[in-house]
């Protein structure tokens, strides 16, 4: 793996280590663990009475009220659980574009993410696309123990969902981290991912080069995945243009996470740092 | 042919090439971009220069147009030369300018003939530049050099063939100067050459003559005759054979008289007559024959012009001879008054415009000779002196004069010129001890005298000239204008005395001088040129086929010039049609 992308992650463990994962409370569910869940469990938690029903644990009787009322009523405990947080890494070209901080930004912000994940007692699972989505080795330690952290593949999510679909932890929080450079229409694979999540998010990160509209001039643009290129003589109508292409994509992305109830927020590379104040007013992150 | 350049420090200006290179690479290039996907680049406008999606260097039209003027221009500036192989060399034709080309053969005269080959020669081996030289009296460049037949034909007008002989060695002798021997020659005449063989191998002969019978006046001379002029006419028969004309005379309005001659082959006849001395402008003509100018002159009153002498001297021997001796002359005027000659005993003032002679008639030596006489002098002209005694006294010359006639040390007459120019005359002779008065050296000298002073008199010298000749004409530096025959007016606003006029046209010329007006008749007398038997046609000599090619600088700096405005203009119809970016 990269040097530098080693290096964006265990720097990002460092600052996500003063966030917490916000979790909204349908996605206080999951494996047994250290936090309450919003169902009946073992915890030592009090959470309600019921009147007993056979197959019931005997030790739950609560004989106090037996011995006033003469009925046999089992107490309930809260469960206690472990949220999980699936993280999905565009692993497409784009993500590394040459001369920009894309790829360092984005490992930089999963590595945020999942350090914070561990501060709200969250389980991680981290997928990166490809041909098909892949969980990284050593997803589950934290950051600077991951590995196979590569940004080469030629597939657009969409496309590695269609390949291989991973196998997303039910109710399970889940991050999308992209570029959302790809042509396909956004409402289907934002349904398969919101399909059994507890809540989706996608962070757009775009480099600088992305957002900016492109100085005039002569230029010869290069698909950083296809290799396609195009000659075009940038002016002041076609920079507009550029912008409002941009817009477009964001506000159809916009509208398609509304649609299927996800939260979409813009990042730039470069700034990330100081864009981490988006993620808390999305309510992703929060200060631990 | 290798070109050369006259100003290769101009290539320099060659590093504008890559410049406009630079230029148009940097305004054309594309700047590599890799970008995360086209996604966003797909716009509704095309590029406007950005050229196709190859990835070849996609240049407008008007670049190449440019960078090739640009360059074509930095040559122009460079001026290049070349060498080329010139088909003909400079030519220069002398034209023989006398008037026996004028004579004609079916109508057409001899010049008109060469005028017609020289036309000829220009259409189909046009020289690179031309000089015409008339071969006259003298040789004389005809205007500057040309280039084309235009030029030439403009110039042509003025060879009129009314010169009385053709100088054409000296003629082809300045042409070979002019053209410092490179230059084709090329002679148009009426005769062969002297030397039939030509060895000259840029010299061309062309006679366009033809062998005519031709009557003319060869001689006309009207001169004084006592009271009376006598006038001599030449006839010369020019045809192989005995032939027969008519001469016809005529004065003023009176009916022309005519006289049959009948003159053998190459026989000049002389015709004499007197005419009183009233008579006008006498006209004698000739049948029309070949040649038309030979045929007439006309002939004025001689000049009488006479001399007003004033004998001031007090011995009655010495005024007598004086008076005797000028009266033998003839060259006297009647009248005294206000004199033009003093001859006087002192040293007198004279008046403003007269000679003086002082003769000094004592003395007792007598000299036998020998006589140092300065023939060059008027005064000398004709005297002898042989056997002659001539008393005088012993002195030495006087300083300022100049002496004509010496006896040893001793002048006996000489001649002084004072600041007005006129001439003292000093006359040590006492003929009382001399036999110079009884010899003819004595009236010649008193002519010598009456005629140096007549021909420093104003006016004209002679009045009757030939063709060509220079006629003197004293001025009092009055302006002088003269009217030609021809028309051609000449006016000298200044004269210096003395005013040599030309004689190039026969005919009338009308001499104003101030207030006088002379006339002046100039007669086509030339035997020579009136002699058509000589004439011929034929080409003599030719232009050697290696003298014919040479290399010779030419100048391309107008091709280029041309070359750089065609494109010029062109791109001028592409940028303003907006195709030049395509």
């Amino acid at each position: 793996m990269d040097a530098d992308l080693q290096q964006a992650l265990r720097a990002g463990e460092l600052l996500g280590t003063r966030y917490a994962l916000q979790l909204p409370t349908v996605a206080a569910s999951g494996w047994i663990g250290s936090r309450m869940g919003r169902r009946t469990g073992s915890s030592i938690d009090f959470q309600d009475y019921r009147e007993y029903q056979p197959g019931d644990d005997l030790r739950f009787i609560d004989w106090g009220i037996y011995a006033r009322t003469d009925r046999l009523s089992v107490k309930l405990f809260r469960e206690e659980v472990t949220p999980h947080l699936d993280l999905i890494l565009d692993g497409s070209r784009s993500m590394s574009l040459a001369g920009t901080a894309k790829a360092q930004a984005t490992a930089r912000l999963a590595a945020i993410l999942a350090s914070a994940a561990a501060n709200a007692q969250c389980s991680q699972a981290v997928w990166l696309t490809g041909e098909g989505f892949h969980r990284l080795p050593n997803d589950t330690l934290p950051p600077s123990a991951w590995n196979r952290l590569e940004f080469n593949s030629l597939r657009a999510p969409d496309q590695s969902l269609a390949i291989f679909p991973p196998k997303f932890r039910h109710l399970g929080l889940r991050v999308l981290i992209s570029d959302l450079l790809f042509p396909a229409p956004p409402l289907p694979l934002l349904l398969r991912l919101r399909d059994g999540a507890a809540a989706l998010f996608v962070i757009q990160l775009l480099a600088r080069d992305d957002a900016t509209p492109p100085e005039h001039g002569n230029l010869r643009v290069v698909d950083s995945e296809t290799g396609a290129e195009s000659e075009i003589y940038i002016d002041a109508s076609l920079a507009k243009q550029y912008a409002e292409n941009l817009a477009q994509l964001q506000q159809g992305w916009a509208d398609a996470c509304r649609q299927c109830g996800a939260h979409l927020t813009t990042l730039i590379a470069e700034d990330l740092d100081d864009s981490l104040r988006e993620l808390e007013a999305i309510q992703l992150l929060t200060p631990a | 042919m290798i070109p050369f350049l006259t100003y290769p420090l101009a290539l320099l200006a060659l590093a504008t090439l890559p410049t406009l290179t630079a230029i148009y690479l940097l305004r054309n290039r594309f700047k590599r971009r890799q970008v995360s996907s086209l996604l966003l680049w797909h716009f509704n406008v095309p590029s406007k220069s950005g050229g196709a999606k190859v990835h070849r260097l996609q240049l407008p039209l008007i670049f190449f147009f440019e960078l090739l003027a640009l360059a074509l221009l930095v040559i122009a500036a460079a001026g290049p030369h070349w060498k080329l192989p010139q088909s003909a060399r400079p030519l220069i034709v002398v034209l023989d300018d006398s008037f026996s080309l004028r004579a004609t053969r079916d109508q057409v005269s001899a010049q008109a003939r060469a005028q017609a080959f020289l036309e000829k020669l220009y259409r189909h081996q046009p020289p690179p530049t031309t000089q015409l030289i008339l071969a006259g009296t003298e040789p004389r460049a005809l205007g500057g050099t040309v280039k084309t037949w235009r030029e030439a034909a403009a110039l042509l007008p003025q060879w009129q063939c009314a010169a009385p002989t053709a100088t054409l060695d000296a003629a082809i002798t300045l042409a070979g100067e002019t053209g410092r021997q490179q230059a084709n020659i090329l002679v148009l005449t009426d005769h062969r050459p002297a030397d039939e063989k030509i060895t000259n191998p840029r010299l061309e002969w062309h006679a366009f003559g033809a062998t005519t019978e031709n009557f003319a006046i060869v001689n006309a001379s009207r001169t004084t005759f006592g009271e009376q002029d006598r006038c001599l006419l030449e006839v010369a028969n020019f045809a192989n054979g005995a032939r027969p004309t008519t001469l016809f005379v005529q004065t003023e309005a009176n009916a022309p008289q005519s006289s049959a001659l009948l003159l053998s082959a190459g026989e000049t006849k002389r015709i004499v007559f007197n005419l009183p001395a009233a008579t006008p402008a006498l006209h004698a003509w000739l049948e029309a024959d070949a040649l038309a100018e030979d045929n007439g002159v006309q002939l004025l009153p001689p000049l009488r012009k006479r001399v007003r002498v004033q004998v001031a001297l007090a011995d009655e021997n010495l005024s007598a001879l004086a008076n005797r001796t000028l009266a033998a002359t003839g060259l006297r005027a009647a009248i005294s008054e206000n004199p033009e000659l003093v001859i006087h005993a002192t040293d007198t003032v004279a008046n403003s415009n007269s000679w003086s002679l002082c003769w000094a008639g004592g003395g007792t030596n007598a000299f036998t000779g020998p006589f140092v006489v300065d023939n060059a002098h008027p005064l000398a002209a004709g005297l002898g002196l042989a056997g002659v005694i001539w008393a005088g006294r012993t002195t030495t010359n006087t300083p300022g004069e100049v002496p004509v006639i010496l006896a040893g040390n001793v002048p006996l007459l000489s001649a002084r010129e004072d600041a007005l120019g006129r001439q003292h005359l000093t006359l040590n002779f006492n003929p009382s001890l001399a036999t110079l008065q009884n010899t003819p050296d004595w009236p010649i000298v008193f002519w010598n005298l009456l005629q140096w002073r007549i021909a420093e008199m104003p006016g004209l010298n002679e009045n009757n000239a030939r063709l060509g000749a220079e006629v003197i004409l004293k001025t009092t530096g009055e302006a002088v204008t003269i009217t030609q025959p021809d028309g051609v007016v000449k006016t000298f606003p200044k004269t210096g005395g003395e005013l040599a006029i030309a004689t190039p046209v026969p005919g009338i010329y009308s001499v104003a001088a101030g207030t006088s007006t002379n006339l002046l008749a100039v007669n086509a007398l030339a035997a020579d040129e009136s002699d058509l038997s000589a004439c011929a046609s034929g080409q003599w000599g030719k232009w050697g086929e290696a003298t014919e090619r040479r290399l010779a600088e030419a100048s391309a700096i107008w091709i280029f010039g041309l070359l750089a405005l065609a494109l010029l203009t062109t791109h001028l119809w592409l940028i303003a049609g907006g195709k030049g970016a395509k």
